[in-house]
């Protein structure tokens, strides 16, 4: 299964130029730039650990790409994402995400129901991989 | 510029190369004109610029024709006494680097060791890097880099710092130029005691103390530039004043004159005010008069030692 | 042969005597009038009967939509009716169209309830639009100063808190309306669901007539649809919805419908237009307190936003339900098969997802307006768009909108997750390349072209459908046009 979150998802891998294209982008809106990493792709897992603090004042992509490789040395095996945050007023969130590293193996979730009353359903979901404790998901 | 870094990205390779279009295409004889106007004097500094602006050339040219593959080392090293204009030419290099196509942006980021080097265990490594990553696609201009090596100091990280820079320098050239700074002799220390920074420094370019005549005319652009002027006496008066000041220690070259320059207004302000009886002209407002100079004690201890344990290049104020 | 100047009457023993004065001499036109910072303007295109006096049909206007009535009352001297008198105090031709004229009135803030579009409107639009004087009126746009906005709670979610909810960002939304738009049992309506938001859309859609009919009971949808939502949120890792339409009868109806909805997990509910400025007020009262995006489809606006000379604009309906409370609110997609001018709809889109509207005539926004941080609505493109003009939907709608795509995602001829996946793609693609700085009006084509090398959905989607296009005169459009301006 492929994880489809995150503005590019559906596009084959960004390489590594690509990536600096698009941090080039949000430099020139004057957001910031984050990198963040986690082994629970749960869609509800808002927090990944965070890889450092945002960057702020970069001139150049280069900066950000740096991190990106350092974080991929660290974690190869895990979800990678960069995110560039805008501060002004009307936003003050997030205004891009996009994933840029993937485990080799993704297995994806199990949808758990549990019957309610009547014929109403709870749904739950369970990544595979979070049968393995954190830091052992992905091999 | 960006059509040189074009025709540098394109894959296919030229068996000409027109220099005169190349030179002209990448605008730098404007930067050389800028460096003319701000710096007085300063000819070996600026020769040597330009033979390294015309050695940029030819690597391009030579890439262009695909003679060389590696990218070249840009990194460097300005040596010489404060005040005589290094910082300036790093910005001015980081001009003309980024008009060759060799650094993406022109800015510089100017720091010394304490921006660099943490002060508890793992402090260090995250400071370093957000400079460098700050820096990056540009310049990265470290004054007085000496003080990152303290070996008799077991509990420094400096050595943290040096280490990271030394991979960057490698790793990343095509991302970032460091330029370091600061006194010759301690920077050949430095480089003795640390044979890996050496080998990655590419550039080295002496600043020599300027002239007595050349502080002078200084003194008189500086001076114009606030719209003053020195009176014939007044000239005489400069004149001896720097002969006797740049004997004397902690003389910081431009900017021991600018401060001069800033306590003869001082004093010219209160000669003014003191004989305000009579209302005054344009011409008295601007003039500096030979009494404004000679107050200095430049002129009384001609032969002592300065007592004072300032660092006259960090703090600018030597007192006279 | 000169008219006599009508003037107000000043003198009260004369204003009040029995009989029928004109609204000019009743005080309804003003020109000299300020307008205040809390008055509530609105400006009207008025087409006066012939021969009737332009600036009388402007303070009619402003007349019967506050105090007036046809006669003179002595109850009005109980008041103090200088205050509550709507004031007409500026009246200017219509470039290019004789016999109208933009009227604007001045209302003060006294005039209307806190927090409550059914007085509004009741108020500005309750009782003037009959009025025999005059052939035509259309209500063009308002302001609303901060001090009435303020008692509005404004959407229950907005779109930087929906985006948060998703964890979606830097590209628009995509949705699709399920086809057929009736007929479909409960479970195969379910079927629709999961395949499109499998292939890569965040939402699918209810119709707005879809509410409980015999061939689909509202409670079986619901389950169904719950279960396509989930599943495919299983197979993708993204949080998905379908907009579960709670339009009923009654509120208490309404109020069953969205409950059970929030029970079984769903992210967002929609209702239609037609329930009424009361009802939507409640319902997104409710979403707030539920954590639901709440989605308006604005079924039925067409019968009196589409005509230029007489009506409601739909600006105006837009800004009542960004005062009203909505998340998301279909607003036109200039390409598609529905009314819709590319100015109009710019200034219709910038009315519901900018924090400050400047003035700007040319599309269509005659006053500047303040949103006093009210949160902003998405809207919505909906209506005979297809992947191959992904291009120009980014440029002329920018990156805050949820583009759908029924017939585009369930009619692609190798199904529906391949019509979802040609959209995703298609639409990812073209983000990418505005980011990297391309210029995808011009570009678009080929950046799609290239996109569909690698993914076979989207090539057969460009290829069924890139020669459909929906080029109408529209029927709506700006009266103000930039004019070249001569070289001096």
């Amino acid at each position: 299964m492929r994880l489809t979150q995150g503005q590019f998802s559906f596009l084959p891998d960004l390489s590594d130029d690509e990536i600096k294209l698009q941090c080039d982008y949000a430099l020139q809106q004057g957001w910031s730039l984050a990198v963040e990493f986690t082994d629970d792709p749960h869609p509800r897992n808002i927090y990944w650990e965070m890889w450092g603090t945002p960057m702020f004042d970069l001139r150049d992509p280069a900066g950000a790409l740096y991190e990106v490789n350092e974080c991929r040395k660290a974690h190869a095996d895990k979800y990678i994402k960069v995110l560039a945050f805008d501060r002004n007023r009307g936003f003050e969130s997030i205004r891009m995400f996009f994933i840029v590293n993937r485990p080799k193996e993704e297995p994806g979730f199990d949808l758990v129901r549990s019957e309610g009353p009547g014929r109403t359903i709870h749904y739950t979901l369970r990544p595979y991989a979070a049968e393995q404790p954190a830091g052992q998901r992905y091999r | 510029m960006s059509a040189l870094v074009e025709l540098v990205k394109d894959s296919s390779l030229v068996d000409q190369v027109d220099l005169a279009q190349l030179y002209a295409e990448s605008d730098i004889e404007a930067t050389f004109t800028e460096i003319d106007r701000e710096l007085i004097g300063l000819i070996p500094v600026k020769t040597r610029i330009r033979e390294i602006a015309a050695l940029l050339l030819i690597e391009r040219a030579r890439r262009l024709m695909g003679i060389e593959a590696q990218a070249p080392s840009l990194h460097m090293c300005f040596t010489g006494n404060p005040g005589t204009g290094k910082t300036t030419v790093a910005r001015r290099m980081a001009q003309i680097l980024h008009r060759l196509g060799y650094v993406r942006r022109d800015h510089v980021v100017n720091v010394t060791r304490d921006d660099l080097v943490g002060q508890y265990i793992g402090h260090t490594a995250p400071k370093t890097k957000d400079v460098i990553k700050k820096a990056m696609g540009g310049v990265l201009f470290i004054d007085e880099a000496y003080y990152l090596y303290r070996p008799e100091n077991e509990r420094d990280y400096g050595q943290e710092a040096i280490e990271i820079l030394l991979q960057v320098m490698e790793d990343n050239r095509d991302d970032l130029v460091v330029i370091l700074a600061g006194y010759r002799e301690r920077m050949d220390v430095f480089f003795r005691s640390n044979p890996g920074m050496a080998s990655r420094i590419a550039h080295h370019i002496d600043f020599p103390d300027y002239s007595a005549e050349e502080l002078h005319r200084i003194a008189e652009l500086m001076a114009a530039s606030m719209h003053y002027r020195f009176d014939a006496e007044a000239q005489a008066a400069l004149h001896e004043y720097i002969g006797l000041r740049m004997t004397q220690p902690r003389f910081a070259n431009a900017r021991s004159i600018r401060n001069a320059l800033d306590r003869a207004r001082l004093r010219q302000a209160k000669r003014l005010f003191e004989n305000r009886t009579a209302p005054i002209g344009r011409r008295a407002l601007e003039t500096i008069a030979a009494a404004d100079i000679r107050a200095s004690r430049v002129f009384q201890d001609k032969n002592q030692q300065r007592s004072t344990e300032d660092d006259n290049a960090k703090a600018g104020a030597d007192g006279r | 042969m000169n008219k006599p100047v009508v003037t107000k009457i000043t003198d009260a023993k004369r204003r009040f005597q029995s009989g029928v004065l004109q609204y000019k001499q009743m005080g309804y036109w003003d020109p000299d009038y300020e307008p205040k910072p809390t008055d509530v303007l609105a400006v009207f295109r008025i087409t006066p009967q012939d021969g009737v006096d332009p600036e009388e049909a402007a303070a009619a206007v402003a007349g019967e939509s506050s105090t007036a009535t046809w006669t003179v009352v002595w109850t009005d001297r109980l008041t103090d009716y200088p205050n509550y008198q709507a004031k007409a105090y500026r009246l200017d031709p219509v470039p290019g169209t004789p016999g109208q004229y933009f009227a604007y009135i001045a209302y003060d803030l006294d005039l209307f309830e806190e927090g409550s579009i059914a007085n509004l409107t009741a108020s500005i639009i309750g009782n003037v639009f009959g009025f025999k004087p005059l052939k035509a009126l259309r209500l063009e746009d308002m302001r609303l100063p901060v001090a009435y906005l303020k008692t509005f709670q404004g959407p229950p979610t907005g779109i930087v808190v929906e985006r948060e909810r998703l964890n979606c960002y830097g590209r628009p939304l995509l949705g699709a309306t399920m086809k057929p738009k009736l007929g479909l049992s409960g479970r195969n309506y379910g079927r629709v669901v999961i395949e499109a938001l499998t292939g890569g859309l965040d939402f699918t859609k209810d119709d707005e007539n879809i509410n409980s009919q015999p061939f689909m009971h509202w409670r079986d949808r619901f389950l169904y649809c719950m279960e396509g939502v989930n599943k495919a949120v299983a197979r993708t890792g993204e949080i998905k919805g379908h907009y579960l339409n709670v339009t009923a009868a009654t509120m208490e109806d309404m109020y069953e419908r969205a409950e059970f909805a929030k029970q079984l997990g769903s992210v967002i509910i929609m209702v239609d237009l037609v329930i009424g400025y009361t009802a939507i007020q409640s319902i997104s009262k409710w979403a707030r307190r539920n954590d639901m995006i709440l989605h308006l489809h604005r079924a039925g606006h067409s019968t009196y936003t589409r005509q230029k000379n007489h009506g409601v604009s739909f600006r105006v309906i837009a800004k009542w339900m960004r005062m009203a409370g909505v998340d998301h609110i279909h607003a036109g997609t200039v390409v598609g098969k529905l009314e819709g001018d590319p100015n109009v709809i710019r200034g219709i889109y910038d009315t519901c997802r900018e924090t400050h509207v400047p003035q700007n005539l040319e599309h269509g926004i005659f006053f500047e307006q303040p949103w006093a941080s009210l949160k902003k609505t998405m809207p919505v493109a909906s209506g005979g768009i297809h992947a191959g003009q992904m291009h120009q939907l980014i440029t002329y709608l920018g990156e805050d909108v949820v583009l759908q795509f029924g017939g585009g995602t369930i009619g692609h001829p190798m199904g529906i997750q391949a019509g979802a996946t040609a959209n995703r793609v298609a639409l990812e693609a073209i983000i990418k390349a505005r980011n990297e700085g391309k210029d995808i009006w011009r570009e678009g084509p080929q950046v799609l072209a290239n996109a569909a090398k690698t993914c076979t959905p989207l090539r057969a989607a460009l290829d069924t459908w890139k020669d459909v296009t929906f080029d109408y005169a529209s029927t709506d459009s700006v009266d103000f046009v930039p004019t070249p301006v001569a070289a001096v």
